[in-house]
């Protein structure tokens, strides 16, 4: 029972339900776009493939709609739903603990204050053409999780609990800092608290271009850990026993997973739920071999955001719902009920 | 020990947590399939020692060689690859199945960019079967019994493939089937496979029957290493527990076999405490009618000994297990010359000397005539006295006047073994 081949089958019928996924979310929209034309235009895009694809039959319109708006918003969620569910994985297997997510250790609280003081008092920076909101909630999740991580260092030993203790204090002080800057800017708090209930309104090619790259390459790296996690989870003196370096793995993993969190948050606002259920919805499909869940769950992540999303957009057209309600109304019972039909098994 | 033959050496190990000395210059070698046990109370550093040798802890000084090289210039996967644990149990964080919990053993040969190769297959359908857990190797390891869980992580190390193994109580929470079960598969790997066994044991009988040496662990240091009957004995095991133990052979396998000491808290403390006067007692033996006697003055801490004891006699064993000197006599037969001057030896540099309720024949005759001595040589001399001795003669009446003269000469007569100390 090769591990790569069930890899393989596995994201190969993941990675089908994520093109499909993707045209009828280019489809659905303001503008009535046919699967058909959808279809046409995506393909018109793929190198090699647009030859055989008569554009001229297509409407212009349409094209520019699929292209520069519907695209990097699918693209845009489909990464952050990799990260995060990346992420989830990697926390719940670093702390052994099932009821980890993206932002256990204060990623979100830091992002959120950073993005408050970027929306509130700093004017548009325009760097790289990213909002400032980003850039700012971007140091503020960075800062927090160095931070956090400093303070759970005891003599080259990170220290699980102080980290999820630390996480939690720090998260409380920061979310209080962003409610007093709130009341004192009472007419920025929409915008506030928009940002943080998360979403991709804002979502353009030059966000993507940024987010992608840093994405892939820190999954990428965290991905050859993950017979290391496995037998983490036996725990640490076991985990040494059979020769993995357990205090090296889990510092890596620890900061990869907090830039994967960091970058994803930062880019789409606080999105709950996705990093913590997607892994358990995998854990019950593929077992929890970190070896096929981590890839699967990546994949998985995308399709999940990319549904919320596409949800959140279309539901009360035209009126956007934060994809981060999407995420926890609908996501939330799913998960209970996968919870309650499964009773202890998936741990 | 020859240098060349030893997989393991460790040199001067001192090792402190938190500026509490663990490890005291611990120094010992072992040889390539030896199976040694290391004893000690809680706190006594064996769980320290094996998280040393086996690399999980670090920061010790001195030096660790496996197979001649130093640990310290290892990576861990070679350490894995020459030294596996088995823990005490394993509770892995999420659901994986039987054969996935197996494959984490081949940890140390897989390389983190590559998969698991047919090789690594091969050893993991090789050790399952060995452990027999086949059958169940797509099963859920949480679902499983406490045994079969063991059976899986004992699976889990013989797929690391290395030459040492080191046993952190593998059997402690198992029942009895199931330490037997165990026991038997590593003695069967220490034979057939010629691995090098070390293991620490929480029952103390468990380890003297099977392993070919004895490490005693007191306060971080060795108290005494090699083979079992040099290394355990009742002096040796008080010292290293701080309790008092019977150390007996086993009748059958003519194995040392250790059992506590139990008695309720007044004579418990008595046991630990000095005794008030520091008496020679020697106590006239046979029938089994000096083991209750025996075993109240050694609780009360006096300095024993006892004869003559025909051998096969219970109060031989008594004897033997508290580890006190005494004569014998060879199975039923009447009490030689020798061994009745033996006897009076006993007798002439005692302080005390007992006569418990003994049965008299022409064959122990002789032991009446040794405390008919004592109280000759103006011994204290304690005789229990509740059946009369009428009833407990069997020479026609010659042991019954000899015993009324000692009396008479100045016997102390009590009615029951606990009297005994009151005369003390």
């Amino acid at each position: 029972m090769g591990t790569g081949r069930k890899t393989l089958k596995y994201i190969l019928i993941l990675l089908i339900l994520l093109i499909l996924m993707v045209i009828v979310a280019s489809s659905i929209g303001a503008a009535k776009i046919g699967l058909k034309d959808t279809s046409l235009i995506l393909a018109s895009f793929i190198p090699g493939i647009n030859h055989f694809i008569d554009t001229a039959r297509l409407d212009l319109r349409d094209i520019v709609i699929i292209s520069q708006i519907r695209i990097p918003r699918i693209f845009l969620s489909i990464f952050v739903g990799i990260a995060l569910a990346s992420a989830g994985v990697i926390f719940q297997g670093l702390f052994r603990n099932p009821m980890a997510d993206p932002f256990v250790i204060g990623v979100s609280a830091g992002a959120a204050l950073g993005a408050t003081i970027g929306l509130v008092f700093v004017k548009d920076i325009g760097l790289l053409n990213i909002s400032t909101t980003t850039i700012f909630a971007l140091f503020g999740a960075l800062a927090t999780t160095f931070l956090v991580y400093g303070i759970s260092r005891i003599k080259g030993k990170v220290s699980v609990i102080t980290l999820l203790l630390s996480g939690i204090a720090l998260s409380a002080m920061l979310s209080a800092m962003t409610y007093l800057i709130m009341i004192f800017k009472t007419h920025d708090m929409a915008k506030i608290v928009f940002w943080i209930m998360g979403g991709f309104t804002s979502a353009s090619w030059s966000n993507f271009i940024i987010l992608a790259p840093v994405v892939t390459t820190l999954v990428i790296i965290s991905g050859f850990f993950m017979r290391d996690l496995n037998i983490i989870s036996l725990g640490d003196e076991r985990a040494a026993q059979l020769g993995v370096q357990v205090d090296r793995v889990k510092k890596i993993l620890l900061v990869l997973a907090s830039l994967i969190a960091a970058v994803a948050v930062s880019m789409s606002g606080i999105i709950g739920f996705v990093g913590l259920i997607t892994p358990h919805i995998l854990r019950l499909l593929v077992g929890p071999d970190h070896k096929i869940l981590y890839p699967t769950s990546a994949v998985a992540g995308g399709i999940v955001l990319l549904m919320s999303d596409t949800l959140a957009r279309t539901v009360l057209m035209p009126r956007e719902i934060p994809v981060g309600i999407i995420t926890s109304v609908i996501g939330v019972p799913f998960f209970l009920y996968l919870l309650v039909k499964s009773k202890r098994q998936i741990f | 020990m020859n240098r060349d033959n030893s997989v393991l050496s460790v040199k001067n190990l001192n090792f402190s947590y938190n500026h509490k000395k663990v490890l005291d210059n611990v120094s010992f070698d072992v040889g390539r399939e030896d199976f040694i046990s290391i004893l000690g109370p809680n706190g006594a550093g064996k769980s320290t020692l094996v998280n040393l040798i086996s690399g999980v802890i670090k920061g010790y000084e001195g030096i660790i060689k496996v197979g001649g090289r130093n640990i310290k210039d290892s990576n861990p996967k070679d350490i894995a690859k020459m030294i596996a644990v088995v823990p005490q149990y394993t509770n892995p964080a999420f659901g994986f199945t039987v054969a996935e919990m197996v494959m984490m053993g081949r940890n140390p040969y897989i390389s983190r960019f590559g998969m698991e190769r047919k090789e690594d297959f091969n050893e993991v359908g090789k050790v399952m079967e060995k452990t027999r857990i086949l059958s169940f190797a797509e099963r859920k390891f949480s679902e499983l019994s406490g045994g079969e869980k063991q059976r899986v992580i004992i699976a889990q190390v013989l797929a690391q493939d290395s030459p040492i193994l080191l046993l952190d109580e593998p059997t402690s929470h198992l029942d009895i089937n199931f330490q037997i079960e165990f026991i038997n598969l590593f003695l069967n790997l220490n034979k057939k496979d010629k691995k090098t066994i070390i293991g620490i044991f929480h029952d103390i009988n468990l380890a003297i029957q099977n392993s070919k040496k004895i490490m005693l662990l007191k306060e971080g240091r060795v108290y005494d290493f090699g083979r079992c009957e040099k290394v355990i004995s009742r002096q040796s095991l008080k010292s290293v527990f701080n309790s008092d133990v019977f150390v007996g052979k086993n009748p059958i396998t003519k194995k040392m076999y250790v059992s506590p000491i139990f008695s309720p808290t007044g004579q418990r403390a008595a046991a630990g405490k000095k005794v008030k006067k520091h008496l020679r007692i020697h106590v006239i033996g046979g029938g089994g009618a000096a083991s209750p006697v025996i075993n109240l003055l050694q609780e009360s801490g006096y300095d024993l000994s006892c004869g003559v004891i025909n051998t096969l006699d219970t109060d031989l064993d008594t004897a033997q297990m508290l580890g006190i000197p005494y004569v014998t006599e060879a199975p039923f037969s009447p009490i030689s010359i020798g061994s009745q001057n033996k006897n009076l030896q006993f007798v002439k540099s005692s302080d005390v000397v007992i006569l418990p309720e003994l049965e008299f024949g022409y064959g122990n005759f002789s032991n009446l005539v040794s405390v008919k001595e004592a109280v000759g040589l103006g011994k204290k001399v304690i005789i229990v006295d509740k059946k009369s001795i009428g009833k407990r003669d069997y020479t026609g009446g010659k042991a019954e006047k000899l015993y009324r003269k000692i009396i008479k000469d100045g016997a102390i007569v009590v009615k029951s073994v606990d009297k005994v100390l009151s005369h003390l």
